[in-house]
This record gives C-alpha cells, structure tokens and sequence, in this order.
C-alpha cells in the first residue's frame, strides 16, 4: 500500500484579478474620488472680488450705530454709513462733515450750518431735526461711552432750514470736536438704543448684515453727496483670532486687518503682496483698579495701590511682550493728546513693593485681574506677565477672561461680580486730553448710581477741577488747570500700569489711499484698489 | 502477546506555515502588537505627566520675559520656551496634569453612570428601559461640542465644571454598550438560579451580572478618555477651558497659534504629545478589546 503524498494547494498566480483585489481597487478609487474635493481646501477661498474691500476686524461689530460701543477701527465702518457734523482728521484737528460751518459765537453758543443737499442714502434731506433728536437719543441711553465724553450735551435750537444754535449751561470750548461722535439718523428712526438698522448720510449704505456674527456688506451709494467713492463694496468680517486674522490676509481672503500685534506684524514683515503701516495711537491701555471697594479693603487705599505698581516691570513688558510697539504710559493720558501732562513714571521696585506691602498690612493681598479678549494687543501675554511679575512680591492673583460677547459691561458697572483689576483700553476719540479725562476721572455719585462712573471712579475735587477746566473758554488757563487735575488724578494711583500703544495696521498691497489715523481708523472714501 | 502500535500520522494539508498566517493567528499578533505600541505610547507621555513634579524641570509658570521664543533644544530647553519666555516641556507635563485628569476623572464619572444606568435599563427594562434610551439617544441627538460650550458659558469655566460636562456628555456610550451587554447575561441560567435562590433584581444585578459585564464596559470606558482629553483640549482651545493661569493643552496650542509660522514648535510639539497619548489609548483599547475577544471567559462563570 503506498501512502499519498500530502497535496500542496495551489496558489492562485497572482495576475489573476480575483474579487478581493477588485474590492481592493474600487474602494482605492471611490476614496480618492471622494476625497479629491478636499483639495480645493488647500487654495485660498472666498477671496473677495476685484471691486469688494474685505476688512477683518479683531472685535465684533454688534451695530453700526455707536451709542454703546465705538472702538477704534468701528469708527472707520460706522463714519462709512453714518456720519456727524464733524470728524477728527489729520494732525487730529476738527473737520467738517455734514455741517460746513461750526463756530462758536458766544461762550456757551455755537452757530451751526448744515450742508447744502446732503441726502441719506434713500434720498431724504437731512433736517435740523435730525440732528436735534439724535442728541436728544444720545442723552437718554444708558451706559453709553459717548455721554461720558461730554460734560454737557447741547440743546439744539432751529434758526432757519439748515442753520440751529447749539446751547450749553457752561462754556464747553471742545464742542466741535466732541460733536464728532454724535451720528446723525432720520429722526424718524431714531431710539434711545443703538440702532440695528436704518440709513446714514455716508457714502456706504448696508445690503447685508448679520449683526450677530458682526458681518456687513455695504455697498456704494450711487449719488453719495461727497463724491463717488473708489471701492464699490466693503465687506466687514469679524474674526477674532488673530492668526486667523493673519492667515486670511497672507492668502488674500482679507484686505485689511487692524490692531494687530508686533508678533503678527514681524510675521507678515517683508510678504509679498503685503505691507504694514504704522501710526502713534492716542488709545490708553491700563490695568485699572476697582474703585468700588470698601473702605477697609486694601486696594481702597492709595498707598497700597502704589505700592503694587512697583512690583510692575513696564520696561520689560514693553520691550520683550509688546516688542517696543508701546511706550509706558507718563501721565493719566497719551501725551500725543493736546492738553496732557507727564505726571510721573511708573518705576519698577520689588522690593520696595514687598517692604510698602508689609508695612501697610495689605501682604499676602489676593486680586482679580480681568479683562476681554481682544481689548488691546497681546492682552493675555501682558496678563500673564503681570501676574507673574505680582506673584513675585507675594500677591497671589487669580485671572478672569471674558470672550468677546460676554457680560464684562455688566462687572465694569459693579453689577456681575468682584474684580480687582480690569484691562482696559480707552481711545482718545477728539484728539484732546480733556475729553478723555472727561470721561474717566469726572464721575459723580449720582454717575455711579446706575453704574456709569468709569470703575466706580468718584472723586468730587478732581471732577471739579476737570469740569472747571471743560467749561474755560481760554485755552492757557484751561492747559494749566487741566495740568492740576492730572497731577492730582494721579496722585489717587488708578492704575497699576498703562501703556500707550502704537497703531498697527496690514494690508494687502492692492489698497492704497488708507491714511491711518492715530485714532486707528481711516476714510473709506479715500481707499482705492488696484488691480 | 499484544502489540501495541503507534497510530499513524494523520496527513494533512495544514502546515505551520498555514496557521502561523491564518486569520486568529494574524489577529492574536495584532492585539499583542496594538497593545504594546500602545502601551508604550500612552507611557511615553502619561509618565513623564504623572511624574512631572519630580522631574527635573523649570517651574511652569516661570517667565524670563529676555527668552522668549527660544527654539528647542536651546540653553537647557528640550522643547525650547513660549511667548513669555516659559519652559515649554515643564508646561506641557504639568498641563498634562490638569488635561489628563480632567479626562480621567470624566471617563470614571461617565462609566459609573452609564454603567448604572444602562444596567438598570437592560436589567429591569420597562419604564426604566423607556426613560435612560430616550435620554440617551436625545442627548447622542445634540451636537456634543455645541452642548459643552453651552453648558461651560452658563456655569463658568472651571476645572469641575469641565470635568462634569465631559462626563455627562460621555455616559450614553456606556450606558448603550452596558445595555446590551446585560440584555444577553440577565438570559442566562446562572441568572435565573440566582432567583430561584431568592435574590432579589437588584442583587442579582449587582451581585452577578455587572461584574461579568464590567471587563467589556470598563475596555469602552478606556476608549472614551482619549475622547475626554480631546474634548477638553477643544474646549480649552476655544476659550472655555479652565481659566487660567491653568496650562493645558488645549490652551498651550491657542496661545501659540498667533507664532505658527515664526515658532513653529509652541503649536506642533503639544499637538505631537497630544496625538501620541489619544494614538496610545485607542490602540492600547482596541489591544485589549481583541485580547478579550480571543481569550473568552469559561463557561458557566
């Protein structure tokens, strides 16, 4: 009997095309068919036509109305669609806009000439009306940044078709300039409330908003009175993440981007396609103390509020944080500003920190630093820093970040939570020191009610002063009393640092005619674009 | 006188070789090879975190504002520094730290819950079934990332709340597998011996069925951290991470996002660490998961 051989099974050659390899094969197909719409991902998209602007804004536009919120570069989209009597050119002198004539005849009286055949978009003439109701609308909103500007708002009184006097109780020599934040709307349309829609007199109108997203699309108004603007449509994009910011521009999907950091600038430095401008900026920036707190908290006095200024290295932060984009603040307000004092400097002491601390019995001190994202350039590095820097003379500090769209207006009026200090950054929209000192330092208790004192900020004296200082007509009288009321604002030590930041800007090469202002915002009419 | 003979050989086809390259063999090969490639990933990171405190590192929250942005490998600096001059390895490990246990503590919360829960609604079914699947497939309905932002804007970013919105949005998983799996054991004899003997529906369920159901849960439960450590990477890279000065990695990747393209390391050296240790823990999972499946319990447990 003979065994058989164990038979070997046989293989399959392999130029068979057997049913796996055909799977095999199909799937590797429908995959890169699949997958091949993922390439365009890989070019730029959405970039804007040859006649649309697209500009990339760091904070969110909710309106293009500014009686809540009018940060630097809004001003460039709200003056595009609504515009007031003056505005704030170059060397940050008084222009006129819709008024051609704005004179002071008396102390306390302004004489004021509308336009002749200045329309809204929808053809409407603009009225003395107009005007009155909108200062009028200004006075009744509450928590508005532009009421606080004025130490008193004007009555308006008609004297002919387009002429009116503006009254005021007291003599307020910076009207012309103040009247610059005052937009002019349809009476008809105007509340007490920004305004989520509507028309203006500029030489864009909007045809598409989403105010929530903060996204516009303005388009050119056909018989604009001031002359055709260059650019046909503007696109205004909120995107809040700066390397967001700077990709979009590098790859053309944005024209502009505004406030952005020396770190972002130092990237797009020398790009192709890409140039930067530079302007000294008329914003301050601070880390401003809570002046809502009791008498027997620490940070109510004085002394200790000085004492932690000492365990702040400016230097240092504005050197290496802010690569020498800032300068440290020398006084209560940007000394670009006409009227501002150098007061005194801000000087860097740990030791004497710990030793002013322990002597005030404020060591082992806890604080609340917050702030918003996006409130000025590279804010959570100097946050970070800064509580380092404090960390290192005992006081421990814990940071609070509020995103963009969050309830931070809520704490800066008192009524959201306890804070010891908040970022802020606060524009000299008129070009003059006494506007924002205005604004800051003159709260009263009747202010701070409702909330409306900046930071709970009430000191009686140094309100006076300033108001005496708004109200005088003579301008070497007014500096010098405006000087004492720097002095002794800073004398209250409201800050535990400030720092005056340049104003930066990115573009790409195809806009032209943007002439930066150092209140970081431009006229629209004047971009064109090549190419 | 008997002989005895030795049985012949029995031919047959199937060699070694034939066995060696079946498919249990290829799969047993698999699972040892996921497991150790895995285990040795999640190590390689997860160690160096827990251990961070002893290691040799510069604090990590130290700033020498004179060195930002320090390349790696420069003046004592494996990974080199970030914006604020900090040493980037120390604040990866102890940011693992907080990423890490926000996962773990969130993946132990989402598995006693859905462990819970879906072993009532499999064990007892009815109107218990009816209200955990309902709840389970309405919340598997949301949009997770969207429910978690919502969630952390109304309560407020904080290391507790971010740990109880992962865990929350994590027990359907579990509690769906855990269902299942109780629907077959609370069918077997051992089950009903269990009543007959008296016990009544929660003993028997506690006492008999969740542990021969626990193996297979707690392998889903292991899957789901590296889903945890994500999420919270996510939130925290979106802003409703813990505030800080907590480093995590989430939030170590957004600050170093505005610096991609002049400090390429601040984004891609966390996003490596990030991509090993989630690699690490699925493969370390699926290992498991294969192993469990190959190597069957004996009957009758």
């Amino acid at each position: 009997m003979t065994r058989t051989p164990p038979r070997t099974t046989p293989t399959p050659p392999h130029e068979t095309l057997t049913r796996r390899t055909l799977l095999r094969w199909g799937a590797a197909g429908g995959a890169g068919l699949g997958l091949a719409p993922l390439a365009a991902c890989a070019g730029p998209t959405g970039a804007p036509g040859p006649g649309t602007l697209t500009l990339g804004l760091n904070r969110s536009l909710v309106s293009l109305d500014n009686k809540l919120n009018q940060f630097d570069a809004a001003v460039t989209v709200q003056r595009a669609v609504r515009q007031a009597l003056t505005a704030i050119g170059p060397g940050m002198k008084p222009t006129p806009v819709l008024a051609d004539r704005f004179e002071m005849t008396a102390p306390t009286t302004w004489s004021v000439r509308l336009r002749e055949g200045i329309r809204y978009s929808d053809g409407r003439p603009v009225t003395v009306e107009d005007v009155a109701t909108a200062v009028r609308m200004y006075g009744e909103v509450a928590g508005s940044f532009v009421l606080g500007l004025f130490p008193e708002l004007p009555s308006v009184e008609a004297t002919g078709a387009r002429t009116f006097l503006l009254h005021t109780r007291q003599p307020v020599p910076v009207l012309d300039r103040l009247m610059a934040n005052i937009l002019i709307t349809p009476a008809k349309d105007n509340r007490p409330e920004e305004l989520r829609s509507g028309v203006g007199t500029g030489p864009y109108r909007v045809v598409g908003a989403n105010s929530g997203a903060g996204e516009y699309t303005l388009a050119r108004v056909p018989r604009y009175w001031g002359g055709r603007p260059a650019v046909e449509r503007v696109r205004v994009r909120f995107v809040p993440e700066e390397s967001s910011r700077v990709v979009a521009l590098r790859s053309g999907e944005l024209d502009v981007i505004d406030t952005i950091t020396p770190d972002s600038a130092e990237q797009l430095t020398g790009l192709p396609g890409v140039h930067l401008e530079q302007t000294s900026g008329v914003r301050l920036c601070q880390l401003f103390y809570n002046f809502r707190k009791p008498r027997d908290h620490p940070l109510a006095d004085a002394r200790v509020r000085r004492a932690l200024t000492y365990a702040i290295d400016g230097e240092s932060l504005v050197r290496d944080v802010l690569t020498g984009s800032a300068e440290q603040a020398a006084g209560v307000v940007p000394l670009s500003l006409q009227g501002a004092e150098r007061t005194g400097s801000f000087v860097h002491d740990p030791a004497r920190a710990r030793q002013s601390l322990k002597s005030l019995g404020a060591d082992g001190l806890r604080i609340r630093i917050m702030w918003e994202s996006g409130e000025f350039a590279a804010d959570t590095s100097v946050m970070e820093a800064v509580a380092e820097m404090l960390k290192d003379v005992g006081v421990r500090t814990s940071l609070l970040q509020f995103e963009p769209g969050g309830d931070i207006l809520k704490w800066r009026q008192g009524k959201g939570g306890d804070w010891d200090v908040i970022g802020n950054g606060f524009p000299g929209p008129t070009g003059q020191a006494v506007t924002m000192l205005q604004a800051m330092y003159a709260g009263t208790a009747e202010d701070e009610r409702t909330g409306d004192a900046f930071m709970g900020y009430v000191d009686p004296a140094i309100a006076r002063r300033i108001s005496d200082a708004a109200t005088e007509a003579d301008p070497a009288a007014r500096d010098r009393e405006l000087a004492a009321a720097q002095h002794a604002v800073w004398d209250t030590w409201p800050c535990l640092w400030a720092f005056v930041p340049k104003t930066l800007l990115a573009r790409r090469t195809r806009v032209e005619g943007i002439g930066l202002l150092p209140v970081n915002s431009y006229d629209l009419t004047a971009v064109r674009l090549e190419g | 006188m008997t002989t005895t003979l030795a049985p012949p050989e029995r031919p047959s086809a199937v060699s070694e070789r034939h066995l060696a390259r079946s498919s249990a063999a290829r799969q047993r090969r698999g699972a040892r090879v996921k497991l150790w490639a895995g285990a040795f990933c999640t190590a390689l990171v997860a160690l160096p975190v827990a251990l961070a405190g002893l290691l040799p590192l510069a604090d990590p929250n130290t700033q020498d504002l004179s060195r930002r942005r320090l390349p790696p490998l420069t003046d004592g600096h494996l990974f080199g520094t970030d914006q604020l001059g900090r040493d980037l390895l120390s604040r990866l490990l102890h940011g693992g730290q907080v990423s890490l246990t926000v996962g773990v503590l969130a993946v132990v919360v989402s598995g006693l819950i859905g462990i819970a829960a879906g072993s009532a609604a499999g064990y007892f079914g009815g109107w218990i079934d009816t209200v955990v699947s309902r709840l389970l497939e309405a919340q598997l309905a949301l949009p997770l990332l969207m429910m978690l932002l919502l969630v952390v804007a109304l309560f407020g970013p904080s290391v507790t709340v971010i740990t109880c919105v992962i865990a929350v949005a994590q027990w359907p998983e579990v509690a769906r597998l855990t269902r299942s799996l109780v629907l077959v054991e609370r069918e077997k004899p051992y089950v009903a011996a269990a009543r007959l003997l008296g016990l009544r529906g929660w003993s028997v369920l506690a006492r008999h069925i969740v542990p021969n159901v626990l193996r297979p849960a707690s392998l889903v439960v292991l899957l789901l951290l590296a889903q945890a450590v994500l999420l919270e990477s996510a939130l925290s890279f979106l802003g409703a991470g813990p505030q800080r000065p907590f480093a995590t990695w989430g939030r170590i990747i957004s600050d170093g996002q505005d610096y991609i393209t002049t400090s390429w390391w601040l984004v891609t050296l966390p996003g490596l660490v990030i991509a090993l240790l989630v690699v690490g823990v699925n493969l370390l999972g699926d290992g498991l998961r294969d192993r469990v499946r190959t190597h069957k319990p004996a009957k009758g447990v």
